[in-house]
């Protein structure tokens, strides 16, 4: 019995300890010109992880995306659905278990999981600042932090997203500020609701709650204060508890993810809709779930916006591959073919007026569409994220004063 | 094991963990591998992120949270509800079947068709029928029963998680009836019919001949049905409400959705889940057969 007890516990050590670092072929990669990568990954296969729930940006990718690839560099591209904790989670195995050749060459991340997975040492890198698009397009000031994480290189924009509202213009006239909509969720009761945190539309909708009664993001953006938080949290608690019996089944349950709240909205049993995607109402409207007469607002006390990002993990089989492809996802014509709505309706991570001048016409010209609010309107409100520890603390807090109190 | 021609005291035990290592060793290096990494997590040992506090924080934070208790609390309502119910109605189901007459015993294939069908397409199908905006409503509406759609009973939002413990009764009904069928089948039906012979009533004849026979395999089933929703995660993904939340959806949440830092929370729920049914196990099958040992057996 001693001896097959030692036999497993030398099998589970195996299986537990991590084998050699990783080779010195990564840091030449990030030390080498661009053109030589692009060498190194021509027909080669990218194998990119990322969250699989849009039917339209699936399609963008397998098609558009995938078309690029092939032509420019013989880059054959295979696009793998799953949520960004799956794959962290995945990666954290493989680490455990010392497995350095994965299955991942890209992953679509940001915020809480880009903390996680740099944190955990899963990602190469830097390698951002190396890419030529990145390099030419892209403003340094707007992608240094990711939810007040230092980014530092470790991954690339690749869009931007902001938070807006979602109502039916036939129906009923939008709030214009967070007063005015609580004041519409007492008057008519049953009919607003938000996704439980921590669904990453519900979260954000707390977190600009938080903003609008606390006065103002500013004082987070230091990082973490322990104090600070404990003063101004219960505003937040406060605000959401006195609407919470005039929300959707008085309040004793909510949608459980974005897309829950989704399908509410569009069978008329809550009013207000929500997403984290300006386009994700028009994307809707063409898809048929929603009705043509569907809209979107922002109130005046601001609206989160932030910016996603592509990641290479630490044991990529194709390096160079994603960094090829890193680099291609922000040029001006994918990006300029994402912001189209019947494509994607994304926002560009790139700063438009570094772009030559005819490449600017283009972006200026496209029809976003009647539901997506342009830049003149979600430009003035927009407001940064904020940094993770204060996600995490207002996600558990919520949880604590609002759900189970 | 004829082959062997004397087999030697102390080698049988060896030889027969190697005729059995193709079972063993995946279930030791698995599932007991994954239990003990689980556990080692939950003390904050190989934790992905370095853990920073004691070997027992994950239990404190979790034992002073009320909300952790009430969590508890609602999956063994839940779990003891749907479990008692099913086997509840398999046993009565099983025992109507195995009377039917012969030319009917056909159509009783149906029972096997919820086996079948996956926990989550039961979870849409209680969905479906149930909600306010579902097809039982509809009809009630267009019958005339009640005069507006949310007259109808609120089912799925109750705060009682009836609709987790409707999905799972209906899930496990069959899977009792399968169960007890199995015993049935041996079951000499001449003893009913001496007794209603005798004067016994129907219900009578239920409780005090079938019900009896059926026990040991309504025990196992209770058991298996019991902890199978007190863990499960796909019917409270579906049709689960907010509050009180499902322990397998709280830990889903952790696991998933939150800082790397609260792994040891996630893991500590999970192992406090396992010894929970490991006590569970031992406690019910004690009492069942402390009771057994008071009755006279027929």
């Amino acid at each position: 019995m001693k001896r097959i007890a030692l036999t497993l516990m030398i099998l589970w050590a195996a299986l537990i300890l991590p084998v050699a670092p990783a080779g010195a072929d990564d840091t030449a990669l990030q030390h080498l010109p661009f053109e030589q990568i692009v060498e190194k990954a021509r027909g080669t296969e990218v194998r990119w992880y990322m969250y699989g729930g849009w039917a339209h940006v699936n399609d963008w990718v397998d098609t558009h995306v995938a078309a690029e690839m092939k032509k420019r560099y013989d880059i054959r591209l295979v696009r793998v659905p799953m949520d960004a904790g799956v794959f962290v989670n995945k990666l954290l195995n493989e680490k455990a278990a010392g497995k350095q050749k994965g299955n991942i060459d890209l992953l679509w991340i940001n915020g809480e999981n880009f903390k996680n997975a740099k944190e955990a040492g899963l990602l190469f890198g830097p390698f951002a600042d190396t890419l030529p698009n990145v390099k030419k397009y892209v403003d340094p000031a707007s992608v240094t932090h990711d939810f007040g994480y230092p980014v530092e290189g470790y991954e690339a924009p690749y869009g931007r997203a902001q938070f807006v509202f979602e109502y039916d213009s036939a129906q009923v006239t939008p709030p214009a500020d967070l007063a005015g909509l609580k004041a519409w969720i007492m008057a008519n009761p049953g009919r607003f609701t938000y996704p439980q945190p921590p669904d990453f539309t519900g979260s954000a909708f707390i977190r600009q709650v938080f903003y609008a009664v606390t006065g103002g993001h500013d004082q987070y953006m230091a990082g973490w204060d322990a104090d600070l938080f404990a003063k101004k949290a219960p505003l937040l608690w406060k605000w959401l508890n006195e609407v919470e019996p005039y929300l959707w089944q008085k309040g004793r349950t909510y949608p459980k993810d974005s897309a829950t709240l989704d399908t509410l909205f569009s069978r008329g049993e809550v009013a207000f809709g929500m997403s984290y995607h300006p386009s994700h109402a028009q994307s809707k409207i063409i898809e048929g779930s929603y009705p043509a007469t569907a809209r979107t607002f922002v109130l005046k006390d601001g609206a989160i916006f932030n910016t996603h990002f592509t990641a290479i993990p630490f044991n990529a089989p194709n390096k160079a591959g994603g960094m090829v492809l890193a680099n291609l996802l922000i040029s001006a014509d994918i990006q300029l073919s994402k912001y189209r709505p019947d494509q994607w309706g994304d926002f560009p991570a790139l700063d438009i007026s570094r772009l030559p001048e005819a490449d600017q016409k283009r972006f200026q010209d496209v029809d976003l569409g009647p539901a997506t609010l342009g830049s003149e309107i979600l430009g003035p409100v927009a407001v940064p994220e904020i940094p993770s520890a204060y996600l995490e603390a207002l996600e558990q807090g919520w949880k604590e004063h609002v759900l189970d109190k | 094991m004829s082959w062997i021609s004397k087999p030697n005291k102390t080698t049988r035990p060896i030889r027969l963990m190697l005729g059995l290592s193709p079972l063993l060793l995946p279930y030791l290096v698995l599932f007991c591998g994954g239990a003990v990494l689980t556990a080692c997590q939950s003390f904050g040992v190989l934790t992905p992120l370095p853990h920073a506090g004691g070997v027992l924080d994950a239990y404190t934070t979790l034992l002073r949270d009320a909300s952790f208790f009430a969590s508890f609390g609602f999956s063994l309502w839940v779990a003891t509800a749907s479990a008692f119910l099913a086997v509840a109605a398999g046993a009565f189901l099983a025992y109507r079947v195995w009377r039917l007459p012969g030319r009917l015993a056909p159509l009783s294939l149906v029972y096997k068709i919820p086996l079948i069908l996956p926990h989550i397409a039961v979870a849409f199908l209680v969905l479906i029928f149930w909600s306010r905006s579902g097809v039982i409503a509809s009809v009630a509406h267009s019958l005339g029963l009640i005069r507006e759609m949310h007259e109808f009973p609120n089912i799925l939002y109750s705060g009682w998680g009836l609709g987790m413990i409707l999905a799972y009764t209906l899930k496990g009904a069959p899977f009792a009836m399968l169960l007890a069928l199995a015993l049935l089948a041996r079951f000499d039906i001449r003893q009913i019919q001496t007794a209603a012979m005798l004067g016994a009533s129907g219900i009578r004849i239920f409780f005090t001949i079938v019900l009896p026979r059926l026990a040991p395999a309504l025990h196992t089933g209770f058991i298996i049905l019991f902890l199978y929703s007190f863990g499960a995660f796909d019917i409270p993904y579906i049709l689960s409400e907010s509050r009180p939340g499902m322990l397998s959806i709280h830990v889903y949440n952790i696991y998933f959705k939150h800082d790397l830092a609260r792994r040891p929370e996630a893991m500590a729920i999970l192992t406090l889940m396992f010894a929970f049914a490991v006590v569970f196990i031992i406690a019910y099958s004690r009492a069942v057969s402390r009771l057994e040992n008071g009755v006279r057996k027929l």
